[in-house]
C-alpha cells in the first residue's frame, strides 16, 4: 500500500515534467540573449511553461540567419520582426503597413483585437501559426538636415532602405529618394558617416547605434510614425494545438505594458530638440499619401509590390477612423 | 588670492579670528566645512590611491573586497561634500559594490533556472523577479562606476577624435580599462532588468573606442576582448581590416593566461552565451579551468583574476543548472556535463576473491 502510494505521489510529482511539450526557438534580437527582446521572449516562455510548453530559446544576432534556420527546421519557432515573418502569414505580416498605424493607442486596439480567440483563424497561414505579437516600436525618418521636414523634400536624398523590405523600396522610390540597400547592421554606419542623407528606425537606434552623430547639429528626427515595427512568434501549425496556441497569444498580449515601458523609455531618452515636429495639416497630407500606396500596394498595381493584406489593410482602416472619425479617409469611396 | 582673503574674512570673521593659526586649512575649506573634515578627505583619499587600492587589488577573495566596496563607498564619497571628488578611487570601490549587488543577482539567476527545471513555475517567476531588480541595482551602480572612472582621468568618451586620456601609473591604466568594461556590464545588466536602470547604450561604441588608449599585451588581451565584444554587439564598429572578433577573444583569453589575469576569459564566456555559441562558451570555461595548472597569477592584481574566475563560473552553473538542475560540481568545473571521467579506467579481475 504505502509502495503504491509512494509510486503514485512519484508519478504526480513527474507528471508536469512529463507532460511538458519541448519547442525550440530561434529568437532574433540585435544584441543577442542579453537584448531587450530576448529578455521579453524568456518572460514569455516562462509564462507558457505553466500551460505546459517548454520554449528551448537560442538568440539569434542576424535576423536573416533566425529565419533561414526556421525554416531549414532547425527550430520549431521563430521570433522575428513582422517583415521577416510575411511570407508566414501575411495578414500579420502586413502590420507594419506604411502608415497604417499612427499611434501607439491605435496599436494598442490592434494587439487586443487581434489577441481575442475569434482571430485564432486569422493567425494561420500555409502551414504557420502566430503564437504572439509584441510591439518592438515605432519606425522614425533620421535625416541629416532638418529642412527635409516635407516628403517632397526627400526627392533626389540617398536613403538607407533595408534590401528586403519591399514596401519601403517602393515607398523611397515614390517620394523620388534614392534607395541605398542596407541592413539592419549596416545602415546605422552609413548614416553616421554621411553616405546616406536618411534612414528609418525605431528610437533603440538612437543611442544604441549612436544615430545622433548622422543626425549631428544640423539633422533631426521626424516626429511621425512611419510603420510600426512589431516582434512575432510563429510556430510550425503542428507543434501546438489550438487551445495552446490562443494560450500563447494571449500570453504575448499580456506582455504589452512591459514592451511599451522599454518602447517609451527609448523614446523619452531622445532628447526633445532633436525632434522635428511636422505641422497638422502636412500630416494629413501624408496620411493620404501613404494610404494611396498602401492601396497600391495592397493590390499590386503601378508597379507596387503585392505586400499587404487586405483584411488587415480595411481593420487598420476601421481602428483610425474609429479613433479619428473625421479623418478624410474615413469617407473616401476607395476606403481600404 | 589676496581679493579672496579679503572677502573671506568678512564673511566669517568670528570663526577666523578663533583659528587665526589654521588659516592656509580654512581658505581651502571655505566656510561651511570643518577643516579637520577636508584635511582628512584629502589624507583618506590620497591613502586609499596610495595604499588601500594597492592591497586590495592583490587580494584573492572578492566577496571580502566587494563587501569592502559597499561599506566604504559611501564614507569616501562624503568627502565629495567638503573637497574633490575622489573619482578613480571612487569608481573602484563603486565597481567593488556592483560585484556585491551581481553576486546576489547571480544567486537569483541560479534559483530562477533551478526552479524553471524542477518545473516549480511560480518559484522561477518569483527568482526572475528577484533577479530582474538586482540587475537593476547593479546596473545603476556599475553604471556610477563607469562615469566616475571617465571622471576621474577628464576622459571624454563620446568626443572625436579620440583623445586619450593621461594614465601615469599602472594603476591608473587599469581603472580606466576597469571603468570601461563596467560600462560594458552596466548595459548587460540593464537589459537583463528589463532596462529599469536607463543605461545609456552607446557605452558600448565608447568603450570600444576607449579600450584602443591602453597597451593590449599588457594587460592580457582585454582592451581588444572589450573591443571584439563591441563588434559582435554592433558590427559597424568593426574596422575593415580587423580579424574575425571570435579569434581575437580566443587570443585575447590566451594572453589574459600568459599575462596572469584571465579577464579576457570572462568576456569570452559572456560573449559565447550572448550570441548563442555553446561550443565556444564550453571551450572558454574548459581552457580557463585548464589555466589553473599553468598559470602564475599577476600577483599585484590578483583580485582582477578571481571575479574573472566568478564570472566564468557563473556561466558554468548557469549552464549546469538549466540542463541538470544544480550548479557545477567541483570536480567537474571545465566540463558541460556530469560524464564520468572514471569510465575508461582498467580493472581487476574479482574472480579469484568471490
Amino acid at each position: 500500500m504505502i509502495r503504491k502510494s509512494l509510486a503514485a505521489l512519484s508519478l504526480a510529482v513527474a507528471a508536469p515534467l512529463a507532460s511538458a511539450q519541448t519547442v525550440s526557438m530561434c529568437v532574433f534580437d540585435v544584441i543577442g540573449a542579453n537584448g531587450d527582446v530576448y529578455n521579453l521572449v524568456k518572460d514569455y516562455a516562462l509564462e507558457m511553461k505553466a500551460h505546459g510548453v517548454d520554449f528551448e530559446l537560442k538568440p539569434y544576432t542576424d535576423e536573416g540567419v533566425a529565419v533561414g534556420d526556421f525554416n531549414a527546421g532547425q527550430c520549431d519557432a521563430v521570433a522575428a520582426t513582422d517583415i521577416r515573418i510575411r511570407p508566414f502569414n501575411k495578414f500579420t505580416g502586413s502590420i507594419s503597413a506604411v502608415g497604417a498605424i499612427p499611434t501607439y493607442d491605435d496599436l494598442k486596439t490592434l494587439l487586443a483585437t487581434l489577441a481575442q480567440a475569434k482571430a485564432a483563424p486569422l493567425m494561420k497561414d500555409g502551414g504557420y501559426e502566430v503564437l504572439g505579437i509584441v510591439p518592438a516600436g515605432a519606425g522614425y525618418l533620421f535625416v541629416n538636415d532638418r529642412s527635409i521636414d516635407t516628403a517632397g523634400e526627400l526627392a533626389g536624398k540617398r536613403m538607407a532602405t533595408l534590401d528586403y523590405q519591399k514596401d519601403a523600396i517602393h515607398m523611397v522610390n515614390y517620394v523620388k529618394a534614392t534607395v541605398v540597400p542596407s541592413d539592419i547592421t549596416n545602415f546605422a554606419g552609413k548614416f553616421n558617416n554621411g553616405s546616406v542623407d536618411a534612414a528609418y528606425a525605431p528610437a533603440f537606434a538612437y543611442e544604441a547605434l549612436e544615430l545622433y552623430k548622422g543626425i549631428g547639429e544640423k539633422g533631426g528626427i521626424v516626429d511621425y510614425p512611419l510603420a510600426q515595427l512589431t516582434i512575432q512568434i510563429v510556430a510550425r501549425d503542428e507543434v501546438l494545438d489550438d487551445d495552446t496556441a490562443q494560450k500563447a497569444r494571449d500570453v504575448a498580449w499580456g506582455m504589452y505594458p512591459q514592451a511599451m515601458n522599454l518602447i517609451q523609455g527609448q523614446e523619452e531618452g531622445i532628447p526633445d530638440e532633436q525632434w522635428i515636429r511636422i505641422p497638422e495639416k502636412d500630416i494629413t497630407g501624408y496620411q493620404e499619401m501613404f494610404r494611396e500606396n498602401r492601396l497600391e500596394m495592397r493590390d499590386g498595381v503601378n508597379n507596387a509590390p503585392s505586400v499587404y493584406h487586405p483584411k488587415m489593410m480595411s481593420l487598420l482602416s476601421k481602428i483610425r477612423c474609429a479613433s479619428n472619425p473625421g479623418a478624410s479617409e474615413c469617407t473616401a469611396a476607395n476606403r481600404e | 588670492m589676496i581679493s579672496s582673503l579679503f572677502s573671506y574674512m568678512r564673511a566669517c570673521p568670528s570663526r577666523l579670528r578663533q583659528t587665526a593659526t589654521a588659516g592656509a586649512v580654512l581658505l581651502l575649506a571655505g566656510c561651511s566645512a570643518n577643516p579637520i573634515y577636508t584635511t582628512t578627505g584629502v589624507v583618506l583619499s590620497n591613502y586609499s590611491e596610495s595604499e588601500a587600492t594597492p592591497y586590495v587589488m592583490q587580494m584573492s577573495d572578492p566577496k571580502m573586497a566587494c563587501a569592502l566596496g559597499e561599506g566604504v563607498d559611501p564614507l569616501m564619497y562624503s568627502f565629495s561634500r567638503v573637497t574633490s571628488a575622489p573619482d578613480t578611487t571612487g569608481s573602484l570601490l563603486m565597481l567593488l559594490a556592483a560585484n556585491c549587488m551581481e553576486y546576489r543577482t547571480w544567486e537569483a539567476e541560479l534559483d530562477y533556472l533551478r526552479a524553471d527545471f524542477s518545473g516549480d513555475i511560480p518559484a522561477a517567476k518569483d527568482a526572475r523577479e528577484k533577479a530582474k531588480r538586482l540587475h537593476a541595482q547593479t546596473a545603476k551602480r556599475r553604471y556610477q562606476a563607469f562615469q566616475r572612472a571617465m571622471a576621474a582621468y577628464d576622459f571624454d568618451p563620446s568626443a572625436e577624435p579620440l583623445e586619450c586620456p593621461f594614465l601615469f601609473s599602472e594603476q591608473d591604466e587599469l581603472t580606466f580599462l576597469l571603468g570601461l568594461l563596467t560600462g560594458m556590464q552596466a548595459i548587460v545588466n540593464d537589459s537583463n532588468s528589463g532596462a529599469m536602470a536607463g543605461v545609456p547604450r552607446n557605452i558600448a561604441p565608447q568603450a570600444e573606442r576607449a579600450a584602443q588608449c591602453v597597451d593590449n599585451e599588457k594587460w592580457g588581451g582585454l582592451p581588444n576582448a572589450v573591443r571584439a565584444l563591441v563588434w559582435l554587439l554592433l558590427p559597424d564598429t568593426r574596422p575593415e581590416l580587423a580579424p574575425d572578433p571570435w579569434q581575437v577573444l580566443e587570443n585575447s583569453a590566451e594572453l589574459g593566461v600568459q599575462t596572469g589575469m584571465r579577464a579576457s576569459h570572462a568576456l569570452q564566456a559572456v560573449a559565447a552565451e550572448t550570441f548563442g555559441r555553446p561550443q565556444v562558451l564550453a571551450d572558454a570555461i574548459a581552457s580557463f579551468a585548464e589555466a589553473d595548472g599553468r598559470i602564475e597569477v599577476w600577483d599585484e592584481y590578483r583580485l582582477v583574476d578571481e571575479v574573472a574566475r566568478g564570472v566564468v563560473t557563473f556561466s558554468s552553473d548557469k549552464h549546469w543548472t538549466a540542463n541538470y538542475g544544480h550548479r557545477t560540481p567541483k570536480s567537474y568545473f571545465g566540463k558541460m556535463s556530469p560524464e564520468r571521467s572514471t569510465e575508461n579506467v582498467e580493472t581487476m579481475d574479482l574472480d579469484g576473491l568471490l
